[in-house]
Protein backbone atom coordinates (compact mmCIF):
# COMPACT_ATOMS: atom_id res chain seq x y z
CA UNK A 1 0.00 0.00 0.00
CA UNK A 2 1.60 2.84 -1.06
CA UNK A 3 0.64 6.03 1.00
CA UNK A 4 0.83 9.92 0.14
CA UNK A 5 -0.06 11.68 3.42
CA UNK A 6 3.43 13.69 3.43
CA UNK A 7 5.99 14.88 1.59
CA UNK A 8 9.66 15.39 2.61
CA UNK A 9 10.66 19.67 2.28
CA UNK A 10 14.16 19.44 4.09
CA UNK A 11 13.88 17.95 7.20
CA UNK A 12 10.42 18.60 7.40
CA UNK A 13 7.03 16.58 6.59
CA UNK A 14 4.67 18.41 4.60
CA UNK A 15 1.28 17.22 5.38
CA UNK A 16 -0.47 16.16 1.62
CA UNK A 17 -3.80 15.03 2.61
CA UNK A 18 -6.21 15.38 5.34
CA UNK A 19 -4.97 12.31 7.36
CA UNK A 20 -1.40 13.85 7.49
CA UNK A 21 -3.44 17.14 8.41
CA UNK A 22 -4.77 15.24 11.15
CA UNK A 23 -1.79 13.88 12.55
CA UNK A 24 0.01 17.37 12.56
CA UNK A 25 -2.76 19.26 14.36
CA UNK A 26 -2.67 16.22 16.99
CA UNK A 27 1.33 16.69 17.15
CA UNK A 28 0.31 20.76 17.67
CA UNK A 29 -2.37 20.12 20.38
CA UNK A 30 0.26 17.53 22.56
CA UNK A 31 2.69 20.79 21.96
CA UNK A 32 0.19 23.07 23.34
CA UNK A 33 -0.87 20.67 26.46
CA UNK A 34 3.35 19.60 26.99
CA UNK A 35 3.51 23.53 27.24
CA UNK A 36 1.22 24.62 29.61
CA UNK A 37 2.35 21.18 31.72
CA UNK A 38 5.96 22.34 31.66
CA UNK A 39 4.99 25.55 32.97
CA UNK A 40 2.45 24.88 35.55
CA UNK A 41 5.35 22.53 37.33
CA UNK A 42 8.39 24.84 36.87
CA UNK A 43 9.69 27.57 38.83
CA UNK A 44 11.59 29.86 35.56
CA UNK A 45 11.17 30.70 32.19
CA UNK A 46 14.08 28.71 31.99
CA UNK A 47 12.81 25.75 33.65
CA UNK A 48 10.42 25.80 31.13
CA UNK A 49 11.60 25.97 27.95
CA UNK A 50 14.04 23.40 28.85
CA UNK A 51 11.43 21.10 29.77
CA UNK A 52 9.33 22.12 26.57
CA UNK A 53 12.14 21.47 24.25
CA UNK A 54 12.57 17.90 25.46
CA UNK A 55 9.09 17.04 24.44
CA UNK A 56 8.55 18.98 21.49
CA UNK A 57 12.19 17.11 20.28
CA UNK A 58 10.06 13.86 21.54
CA UNK A 59 7.17 14.95 19.15
CA UNK A 60 8.71 16.24 15.96
CA UNK A 61 10.60 12.71 16.11
CA UNK A 62 7.21 10.37 16.65
CA UNK A 63 5.69 12.99 14.87
CA UNK A 64 9.05 12.33 11.55
CA UNK A 65 8.45 8.75 12.57
CA UNK A 66 5.05 8.57 11.49
CA UNK A 67 5.32 11.00 8.38
CA UNK A 68 8.35 8.57 7.10
CA UNK A 69 6.17 5.62 6.97
CA UNK A 70 3.42 6.58 5.64
CA UNK A 71 4.21 8.17 2.47
CA UNK A 72 7.44 10.82 3.40
CA UNK A 73 10.59 7.94 2.25
CA UNK A 74 9.29 8.73 -1.69
CA UNK A 75 8.27 5.30 -1.67
CA UNK A 76 6.07 4.55 -4.62
CA UNK A 77 6.44 7.70 -6.19
CA UNK A 78 7.44 6.95 -9.74
CA UNK A 79 3.98 4.46 -9.65
CA UNK A 80 1.87 7.22 -9.07
CA UNK A 81 3.80 10.31 -11.15
CA UNK A 82 2.87 7.61 -13.93
CA UNK A 83 6.73 6.98 -15.26
CA UNK B 1 7.87 6.02 -50.03
CA UNK B 2 11.34 8.13 -48.61
CA UNK B 3 8.65 8.95 -45.85
CA UNK B 4 7.65 5.81 -44.99
CA UNK B 5 11.44 3.98 -44.64
CA UNK B 6 12.31 7.77 -42.15
CA UNK B 7 9.06 7.03 -40.19
CA UNK B 8 10.18 3.11 -39.87
CA UNK B 9 13.61 3.72 -39.14
CA UNK B 10 12.43 6.50 -36.41
CA UNK B 11 10.28 3.87 -35.16
CA UNK B 12 12.91 1.19 -34.77
CA UNK B 13 15.49 3.33 -33.16
CA UNK B 14 15.22 2.30 -29.68
CA UNK B 15 14.18 5.68 -27.47
CA UNK B 16 15.21 5.86 -23.36
CA UNK B 17 15.14 9.26 -22.49
CA UNK B 18 16.01 8.07 -19.14
CA UNK B 19 17.57 5.15 -17.67
CA UNK B 20 16.43 2.99 -15.20
CA UNK B 21 19.32 2.66 -12.86
CA UNK B 22 19.47 6.68 -13.47
CA UNK B 23 15.80 6.33 -12.12
CA UNK B 24 16.59 3.99 -8.84
CA UNK B 25 19.47 5.83 -8.28
CA UNK B 26 17.01 8.97 -8.04
CA UNK B 27 14.34 7.23 -5.88
CA UNK B 28 17.80 6.04 -3.50
CA UNK B 29 19.08 9.40 -2.82
CA UNK B 30 15.42 10.72 -2.75
CA UNK B 31 14.44 7.63 0.27
CA UNK B 32 18.29 8.72 1.95
CA UNK B 33 17.60 11.87 2.10
CA UNK B 34 14.48 11.25 4.14
CA UNK B 35 16.14 8.84 6.01
CA UNK B 36 18.46 11.48 7.25
CA UNK B 37 16.09 13.97 7.93
CA UNK B 38 14.24 11.04 10.30
CA UNK B 39 17.24 10.42 11.50
CA UNK B 40 18.10 13.79 12.65
CA UNK B 41 15.13 14.35 14.58
CA UNK B 42 15.73 11.14 16.61
CA UNK B 43 19.26 12.29 16.97
CA UNK B 44 18.30 15.64 17.88
CA UNK B 45 17.20 14.11 21.44
CA UNK B 46 20.69 13.04 22.94
CA UNK B 47 22.13 16.47 21.35
CA UNK B 48 19.97 18.07 23.34
CA UNK B 49 20.31 16.31 26.38
CA UNK B 50 23.98 16.79 26.37
CA UNK B 51 23.96 20.29 25.67
CA UNK B 52 21.71 20.76 28.43
CA UNK B 53 24.45 19.01 30.90
CA UNK B 54 26.71 20.76 29.19
CA UNK B 55 25.51 24.09 30.02
CA UNK B 56 24.81 22.53 33.66
CA UNK B 57 28.11 21.83 33.95
CA UNK B 58 29.01 25.29 32.75
CA UNK B 59 26.78 27.25 35.38
CA UNK B 60 26.38 24.45 38.03
CA UNK B 61 30.13 24.91 40.41
CA UNK B 62 32.17 21.82 40.97
CA UNK B 63 30.69 19.66 38.34
CA UNK B 64 32.09 18.66 34.31
CA UNK B 65 29.98 17.31 32.04
CA UNK B 66 31.31 13.67 32.31
CA UNK B 67 29.93 13.74 36.02
CA UNK B 68 26.56 15.25 34.86
CA UNK B 69 26.53 12.52 31.99
CA UNK B 70 27.09 9.71 34.43
CA UNK B 71 24.62 10.89 37.19
CA UNK B 72 22.42 10.96 33.73
CA UNK B 73 22.59 7.39 32.89
CA UNK B 74 22.18 6.19 36.24
CA UNK B 75 19.46 8.12 37.14
CA UNK B 76 17.68 7.35 33.63
CA UNK B 77 18.28 3.39 33.61
CA UNK B 78 16.65 2.70 30.54
CA UNK B 79 15.45 5.90 28.58
CA UNK B 80 19.56 6.67 28.26
CA UNK B 81 20.37 3.24 26.71
CA UNK B 82 17.53 3.42 23.99
CA UNK B 83 18.35 7.48 23.61
CA UNK B 84 22.45 7.19 23.12
CA UNK B 85 22.54 3.09 22.41
CA UNK B 86 19.96 2.10 20.55
CA UNK B 87 18.49 4.95 18.52
CA UNK B 88 22.40 5.67 17.31
CA UNK B 89 22.99 1.89 16.24
CA UNK B 90 19.83 1.95 14.41
CA UNK B 91 20.71 5.31 12.57
CA UNK B 92 24.11 3.82 11.80
CA UNK B 93 22.46 0.58 10.08
CA UNK B 94 19.63 2.37 7.54
CA UNK B 95 22.07 4.82 6.86
CA UNK B 96 24.97 2.81 5.72
CA UNK B 97 22.43 0.50 3.98
CA UNK B 98 21.58 3.77 2.19
CA UNK B 99 24.80 4.64 1.65
CA UNK B 100 25.34 1.42 0.23
CA UNK B 101 23.04 1.60 -1.68
CA UNK B 102 23.59 4.20 -3.71
CA UNK B 103 27.23 3.32 -3.92
CA UNK B 104 25.72 0.19 -5.83
CA UNK B 105 23.36 2.40 -8.27
CA UNK B 106 25.87 5.28 -8.79
CA UNK B 107 28.54 2.59 -10.65
CA UNK B 108 31.05 2.48 -7.48
CA UNK B 109 32.17 5.79 -7.53
CA UNK B 110 35.34 7.23 -5.74
CA UNK B 111 35.02 8.77 -2.01
CA UNK B 112 34.80 11.98 -2.73
CA UNK B 113 31.94 11.42 -5.11
CA UNK B 114 30.27 9.33 -2.78
CA UNK B 115 30.06 12.10 -0.29
CA UNK B 116 28.92 14.70 -2.39
CA UNK B 117 25.91 12.39 -3.18
CA UNK B 118 25.11 11.07 0.20
CA UNK B 119 26.51 13.55 2.37
CA UNK B 120 23.81 14.12 4.85
CA UNK B 121 24.17 9.57 5.33
CA UNK B 122 27.78 10.17 6.57
CA UNK B 123 27.09 13.37 8.41
CA UNK B 124 23.88 11.18 10.31
CA UNK B 125 26.94 8.56 11.18
CA UNK B 126 29.34 10.55 12.24
CA UNK B 127 27.17 12.13 14.48
CA UNK B 128 25.55 8.80 15.86
CA UNK B 129 29.39 7.16 16.42
CA UNK B 130 30.05 10.54 18.54
CA UNK B 131 27.08 9.87 20.74
CA UNK B 132 27.75 6.31 21.05
CA UNK B 133 31.16 7.47 22.02
CA UNK B 134 29.78 9.39 24.61
CA UNK B 135 27.79 7.26 26.30
CA UNK B 136 30.69 4.51 26.67
CA UNK B 137 33.50 7.05 27.31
Amino acid sequence: MNLRWFRRSGIVFVPTSIPGWLILAAGVAFCIYAFIDADSRSHSVSDTLMNFVFELLIAGAAYSLVAYLTGGSGRGRRETDGR
Amino acid sequence: MTAFEETLARMTTPEVPQLKHQALLADAISRGKSKSALSFWWMSIPLYVIAMLFMKSAYVRDSTLRSNLHEFFTRERYVAPLLFVVAPVILILINAASIRRIHFLSGSPGPATLLRIAWSNVAVIIVSATILIIYFL
